[in-house]
């Protein structure tokens, strides 16, 4: 019982994770329809800032979110107005596949290129740390990944709820035409959200740092699995990021731990096999209907 | 076509001309093209575009708004050449285009709809007014301030979609096919409704396939075939005009 207790636990803890790393990557899938296979380069990308800043700055990896955040903020709007607008305009939403996964590519080789092919990891002062509940145990990094993950999720269900930019950006996936009929620059919100995607996978990205050893090959990993976490959750929302995250984490841990660690791939396949079967628009569905 | 030419030479430039539009062209693959669309709204009055499907109405006031970029053409504000300007920039400038086909958001509240088109800076600050002034209008959305646009009917929805338009303070309100699929009651105050806003200042550009309602409320009207005003007139005059007659009141 307790095996399994803290299974669960684990799971959790790494759902939370995969939420965070995935909510951007159905934020733009939701408003721009754009499959951004280029997501897990920044992912990465915010891992790698995080070492830096650490590295030779001594900056903490939570803080270091907030510069890591701007800069790849910036990053996916210039992106999106430039390489991924000129693909989609020129030729469909389609291309933006290709040219997304020709940038991962070049991206990746790149990263490899600065940062050679070891294994990092970041090691605050808190890394081995760890608490206990009665027969649990948690390492401290774990609780502050998941409770970083929670903030930044909740911070981006309140503005997309509450604030002009988030009605403006719903209503953007929703009705584009009506949208810019009603003042809103379509496609500057475009960027913007881009942007804001870039931004929220770039923080995950310094969070993940602390929790689990990365590579720049890690990036399709955490495309794939931002994935995944749509299809299992639902598109555009970050509550349809937290459920598919959680599902995802757990099924990582239980698989892990009950059939065997070589098969939490294969264990992640046919749930998403499944799901697209059984109910394709993902448990929470679209958050901004069919409208595409 | 010539004499369509002539008049408009005539007129030139005039002061209470507020919407002046001429040689739109737009190439479509399919319907909807337009290779010459040109008319004038006069301030404070009511003109009228119409035609078949696809004789490209609707791309023709989608380039007037912005939404559609011209091949050649010419929009004029006031004075103002606006052409190609994009439609989130027309809306400031006072165009307010109700789509064709309502386009409202679905899974945005009634009151979210209307906070959206009510906070371009043109209307900024008459906020609360011009939200006061649209529920007055039309109580029904009042009364379902906070439910979701997609739970409201089809006529619920087109005057959340002239309510949206509305809140951006227009001084030009161009509407699309604002009477289609509304029951018959409806598509009577829904004229009446266009009347009364003509009466409170507005300019209004109304696009219409509901040709007898639309000529008896129009000062003006233009007809477009296959892409090109082929007559104009004032409203009631192609009412008894032998060929709108036919093409367009079923009657011989």
């Amino acid at each position: 019982m307790t095996l399994f207790l803290q299974t669960i636990l684990n799971g959790l803890v790494l759902g939370g994770i995969y939420s965070l790393a995935a909510v951007g990557f159905s934020l733009v899938f939701g408003v721009l329809g754009i499959v951004n296979l280029t997501h897990g380069i920044f992912v990465i990308a915010g891992a790698y800032g995080a070492l830096l800043l650490f590295k030779q700055f001594g900056i903490d990896p939570l803080v270091a979110i907030v510069p890591i955040g701007l800069v790849l903020f910036v990053t996916g709007y210039v992106y999106q107005r430039t390489i991924i607008q000129w693909a989609v305009s020129r030729a469909s939403l389609v291309a933006s596949l290709v040219v997304t996964f020709g940038v991962a590519m070049m991206a990746r080789n790149g990263l490899q290129l600065v940062f050679g092919p070891d294994v990092h990891t970041i090691t605050p002062a808190y890394s081995f740390m760890s608490v206990t509940f009665g027969p649990l145990r948690i390492d401290v990094v774990r609780i502050v990944a998941l409770g970083a993950s929670l903030v930044l999720l909740v911070v981006l269900a309140l503005v997309l709820a509450r604030t002009h930019f988030g009605r403006a950006i719903r209503a953007t996936a929703q009705q584009p035409l009506a949208a810019e009929l009603s003042g809103l620059n379509v496609r500057n919100l475009h960027g913007l959200t881009f942007g804001l995607g870039a931004a929220m996978a770039g923080a995950s990205g310094a969070i993940i740092g602390i929790v689990q050893p990365f590579t720049a090959s890690s990036e399709v990993a955490w495309t794939l699995n931002a994935f995944i976490v749509v299809v299992l959750g639902g598109i555009g929302s970050p509550a349809g990021a937290l459920v598919g995250g959680l599902l995802l984490g757990l099924i990582n841990a239980l698989t892990a731990q009950y059939v065997g660690p070589s098969l939490t791939q294969a264990a992640m396949f046919l749930v998403l096999v499944l799901m697209l079967l059984v109910r394709p628009a993902g448990l929470l569905g679209n958050a901004f209907g069919e409208s595409r | 076509m010539t004499a369509v030419s002539s008049r408009r030479t005539q007129i030139g430039p005039a002061d209470d001309m507020l919407l002046q539009v001429s040689g739109l062209a737009y190439d479509y693959s399919g319907v909807g093209a337009v290779s010459d669309c040109s008319l004038e709204l006069p301030r404070g009055k009511i003109a009228a575009l119409i035609g078949g499907n696809g004789a490209g109405k609707s791309t023709s006031v989608k380039m007037i708004a912005g939404a559609l970029r011209p091949r050649s053409g010419k929009v004029v504000l006031d004075g103002q050449d606006i052409t190609a300007m994009p439609a989130h920039k027309t809306v400031e400038l006072g165009i307010a285009l109700v789509p064709e086909g309502r386009l409202v958001f679905q899974h945005l509240t009634v009151r979210e709809n209307l906070t959206l088109s009510g906070h371009v800076r043109r209307a900024r600050e008459k906020f609360q007014q011009n939200l006061e002034r649209v529920f007055d209008l039309f109580p029904r959305l009042r009364e379902r301030e906070a439910q979701n646009a997609g739970s409201l009917s089809g006529g619920e929805q087109q005057m959340l979609a002239i309510g949206r338009g509305l809140m951006t303070r227009p001084r030009i309100l161009i509407l699309d096919e604002p009477s289609l699929g509304l029951s018959p009651i409806l598509v009577s105050q829904m004229f009446l409704l266009i009347r009364k806003l003509n009466e409170e200042g507005i300019s209004v550009l109304l696009v219409e396939q509901n040709v007898h309602h639309t000529l008896a409320i129009a000062d003006y009207a233009y007809v477009l075939e296959k892409g090109r005003v082929v007559q104009e007139g004032e409203g009631r005059a192609l009412l008894k005009d032998p060929k709108v007659k036919e093409a367009y009141l079923g009657l011989a």
